[in-house]
């Protein structure tokens, strides 16, 4: 509608019901390929729940999602995953119990056959597990072979973004990604970002931080009480107008609550 | 380099089996007067270990995925009926397959349950319990199934346990190919990836593509088959089975592979601490038939061991976290 080119993604009239709870409200978006969408709002607007639907976490429980144009019936990780779509989840994503190497590769191990029986390549999973380590500044001392509970909060989460930087296809969520980091490493996501997008990759990109946002998206996009409120480009927005909307809301909901 | 050792020592889940098991034959050795180490002791207690561990492999597959399965020994002894009662009758070629092919129905029975309609383990196998634990006693009708002399004679029936070699029964055999099968499996392959991966964290293992429900499947299926087959190695040595074969098994299979280092609540698992575990139980309880000690006191001391094992367990995690902090 918008624009010429055909959507990567786009979800027609999208309705999430949790029991009771109403989680997203006839919400309609296109996601492009290679732009840097920044998906904003205040708690518990349904920011994860839309992007949950993308990684397949969740199946709406009405309306339409379409890939490539795609329309998408059956809705599973596995399968959002084989259709390129890599996500860093807030709340899910490592298994505390199983060390840094075998979170890296879990779901997708890379495998050595031996007369046709896969066999784990733990030595392909370990450098990687390293490479990513180093690169994403975590501690030096920190062990491949170390359980994922024994590193801190902003460990956890750069060790996630690595992971997903890593299998990038075409699709990339990044749920609140700068969580618990520090600014020097909140910077370093933000250029990842950018980057990304860049190598034509759709970012979607789920913050608070509507200063960081606004410098780095092409593109917001404002959930309140489960429904899309806004959608607009960067240059129709400035920061403080975004931060105004997300604070007072645009004031449609009718009071309506969320639960009922 | 003192801290890095005791490190690994702590890490390995089977730690404390290993310790226990070691001072217990030491203990068992000295106040027999030897007889508990005795060759013909030995024998039938690395017979009755090689059984239990088999069926506690499964048990610690389920049990590493954060489930439990109750049915085990309800299967176990249809996996011994099938094939002793349709052995005799019909062919022992067909007995094995229907015996293993029971369990491992059995087995999906409970985890297509358990994995599809999220109900309870602890209730879907305890229905599954009762449920063959029934037809047990019903097909036997308060009698045993024996195998003939014929029988006793095959080629199969030899190989599925009633074979001797050196002295050492066949199932020992069995046992050890299948902890080195299933070790395999747990840590050198992706399922066994997987598997902790649920037990760590199902929500988590799903969202990196885990198959959650199949994984769940998968090791319902194991453990049924596993049970059955140990079922059918215990029959074939013995020569006969009744209704209540296997009975209260399942517990034992719990208390070994948690003795073992296996975690309730899942996520971790040690095949190797599964087979000392069921070692320990049945050392003990040959252990009791030597002093002549009721077989009742094992029920009991089967007790005290797993409320043992468990607090050892919290307070080897407690000191493991505190060595890593360093
Ligand atoms: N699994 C669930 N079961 C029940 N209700 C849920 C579930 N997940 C989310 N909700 C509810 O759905 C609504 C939207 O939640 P969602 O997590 O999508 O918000 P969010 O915009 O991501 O918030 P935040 O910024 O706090 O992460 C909330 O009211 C929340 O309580
Ligand atoms: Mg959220």
């Amino acid at each position: 509608m918008e624009t010429e080119r055909a959507p990567l993604i786009s979800l027609r009239n999208v309705n999430l019901w949790y029991g009771t709870v109403q989680a997203l409200r006839d919400v309609s978006v296109d996601f492009y390929q290679g732009e840097l969408v920044g998906l904003v709002g205040d708690n518990g607007a349904g920011k994860t729940s839309l992007v949950n639907i993308i990684s397949g976490i969740v199946a709406p429980t009405s309306g339409e999602v379409y890939l490539d144009g795609q329309r998408i019936t059956s809705f599973h990780p596995k399968l959002a995953i084989d259709l390129g779509v890599e996500t860093t989840q807030q709340s899910v994503g490592l298994c505390d119990n199983l060390s840094i190497a075998r979170n890296y590769f879990l779901g997708r191990e890379p495998v050595r056959r031996i007369a046709g029986i896969p066999f784990i390549d733990l030595g392909k999973m370990r450098k990687e597990g390293r490479k990513a380590i180093t690169a994403f500044g975590l501690r030096e001392s920190v062990d491949v072979d170390g359980e994922v509970a024994l590193l801190s909060g902003g460990e956890r989460q750069a060790f996630k973004i690595a992971r997903a930087v890593y299998f990038r296809s075409r699709i990339l969520i990044m749920d609140e990604p700068t969580n618990n980091l520090s600014v020097r490493e909140r910077e370093r996501v933000n250029d990842l970002a950018v980057q990304l997008k860049d190598q034509s990759l759709l970012v979607i990109y789920i913050t608070h931080d509507i200063f960081q946002i606004h410098r780095i998206a092409d593109r917001f996009i404002i959930l309140e009480n489960g429904a899309k409120v806004a959608d607009v480009p960067r240059n129709l927005m400035s920061a403080e107008d975004l931060e105004r909307i997300i604070r007072e809301g645009v004031g449609n909901d009718a009071g309506s609550p969320r639960s009922g | 380099m003192r801290v890095s050792l005791a490190r690994f020592v702590l890490k390995r889940p089977e730690t404390s089996a290993v310790v226990v098991t070691a001072i217990l034959v030491t203990f068992l050795t000295i106040t027999t007067g030897g007889t508990w180490l005795s060759f013909a002791n030995l024998q039938s207690v690395s017979r009755i270990t090689a059984v239990l561990a088999i069926m506690a492999f499964g048990e610690a597959l389920v049990i590493s995925t954060g489930e439990v399965d109750v049915s085990v020994g309800s299967v176990f002894a249809m996996g011994a009926l099938i094939f002793i009662g349709v052995g005799r009758t019909v062919n022992l070629g067909v007995a094995l397959l229907l015996a293993l092919g029971g369990g491992l129905l059995i087995g999906l029975l409970n985890g297509a349950v358990v994995a599809f309609f999220r109900v309870p383990s602890l209730i879907v196998t305890l229905g599954t319990l009762f449920l063959f634990r029934g037809i047990a006693y019903g097909v036997t009708e308060g009698f045993y199934f024996g195998a003939s002399d014929e029988v006793r004679s095959r080629l199969i029936f030899n190989v599925m346990g009633g074979a001797n070699l050196g002295g050492v029964n066949v199932a020992v055999l069995w046992a050890l190919v299948a902890l080195l099968v299933l070790h395999v499996v747990m840590f050198y392959m992706p399922m066994g990836n997987r598997i902790l991966a649920v037990g760590g964290n199902a929500a988590s293992a799903y969202s990196r593509g885990v198959n959650v429900a199949r994984v769940r499947l998968i090791v319902f299926a194991l453990s049924g088959l596993l049970a059955a087959f140990a079922g059918m190695l215990d029959a074939a040595s013995i020569g006969y089975v009744d209704g209540s074969f296997g009975e209260l098994m399942e517990l034992e299979a719990i208390a070994a592979a948690v003795l073992g280092g296996c975690s309730l609540v899942g996520g971790r698992c040690s095949l190797l601490g599964t087979l000392l575990g069921a070692f320990l139980l049945r050392a003990v309880g040959s252990y009791l038939v030597i002093l002549g000690i009721q077989p009742q006191w094992f029920i009991l001391l089967l007790g005290v061991i797993v409320v043992l094992a468990s607090l050892s367990d919290r307070v080897l995690t407690k000191l493991l976290f505190r060595l890593q902090q360093r």
